[in-house]
């Protein structure tokens, strides 16, 4: 047997009793030797390591266990409450900021409709582009008669 | 004969009622593996003081996970997974905070059980080496990944077969055989270095 085999087989097998083979191996191996008698004491280690009494549940466990249900139950229901009640006056919060920024803000905007700034140019447009023609040199000449306005003309809007 | 069939009948009705919120039932449950579970608890973690508050855990996690236990598994493998679980959250947290020395044993005792261990049919040995031998096995096992003290602690200590281990654990046989080969592996390892540093 080689030291290879005799290792994989103890730790495959963790045998109750060292077999003969390994016995035969170990006698001329000092380091397989080594480690059979570490294997040895690692098992007669467990062994005393399983017999070591269990302790006993105490007196009223069950009763604990429910008891302790019933606690975590209570945390966890306060725990919820808490992170509701957090949400709420997260969102009263962010309710009042929108509310006062409304009141803050003017009354015109991109969001409102057009500011009188822009009333003001869109009809300065309709205007101009009613009265003066746009791009004379590239129009026909329509036979001397007047330039031709842009058929959006009437609205000041682009189409 | 017709008595186990007619308390594993009972069992299911008292877990049916506890995955409807019944604690009154599930309490029935606790009294029937409080053993079983502290048992396991303290074979895995070896903390006679934490044993008792971390079965209670493993029961109330269970209490909160039973809805999810379909009965294709008796429902003691299912708890079960539930404490091993439970202690290799538990010892993973642990080996992290705490740090774990090789246990200082007198030359005699190494001797005894050396001796011992090559020969079982010799001489015995007495109490004092025993706990000191379970002591210096314990801190083996302290120092080991939690892996490996779950694994070794549910053959050497509780005694299951691979195939109940894989059944705990959700693993195919050969993958608690691999792990049982690394852990005893690595165990070995620790030992040798102990021997070399003494």
């Amino acid at each position: 047997m080689r030291c290879e085999e005799m290792r994989r087989m103890i730790l495959q097998d963790w045998p109750e009793e060292v077999p003969a083979a390994v016995r035969e191996h170990v006698a001329g191996c000092a380091e397989c030797r080594a480690y059979g008698r570490d294997f040895g004491v690692l098992r007669v280690g467990f062994r005393a390591l399983a017999a070591e009494p269990v302790p006993e549940p105490s007196w009223g466990f069950a009763t604990r266990v429910l008891r302790r249900l019933e606690e975590t139950r209570d945390e966890v229901s306060v725990e919820f409450l808490e992170r509701a009640g957090r949400r709420v006056v997260y969102a009263t919060c962010v309710l009042a900021l929108t509310l006062l920024l409304a009141l803050a803000l003017p009354s015109s905007g991109p969001l409102r409709g057009p500011t009188t700034a822009e009333l003001y140019l869109a009809q300065a447009e309709e205007v101009t582009a009613g009265s003066i023609p746009i791009f004379t040199g590239e129009l026909p000449s329509n036979n001397g008669a007047t330039p031709v306005a842009p058929q959006n003309s009437g609205t000041g809007k682009k189409p | 004969m017709g008595s186990l069939p007619a308390q594993e009948a009972q069992e299911v009705q008292w877990v049916e009622r506890a995955q409807r919120g019944d604690r009154e039932a599930f309490g029935l449950l606790v009294e029937c593996y409080q053993r079983r579970v502290m048992s396991q608890v303290f074979r895995l973690v070896r903390r006679r003081d934490e044993a008792e508050d971390l079965a209670q855990e493993v029961f109330i996690k269970a209490f909160r996970a039973i809805r999810s236990y379909n009965f294709r598994s008796p429902f003691g493998a299912w708890l079960s997974r539930v404490a091993v679980n439970h202690c290799y959250d538990y010892l993973r947290k642990e080996r992290a905070s705490r740090i774990s020395y090789h246990w200082q044993m007198a030359e005699e005792s190494v001797r005894r059980i050396e001796a011992q261990a090559e020969n079982p049919q010799g001489s015995r040995l007495d109490p004092e080496q025993q706990a000191a031998l379970r002591d210096f096995v314990g801190k083996l096992l302290d120092r080991a990944p939690a892996e490996d003290r779950v694994v070794l602690g549910l053959k050497e200590l509780e005694g299951l077969s691979v195939e109940e281990i894989a059944e705990i654990l959700k693993l195919n046989r050969s993958t608690v055989k691999v792990r049982l080969h690394r852990a005893r592996k690595r165990m070995l390892e620790d030992l040798k270095r102990w021997r070399e540093g003494r």
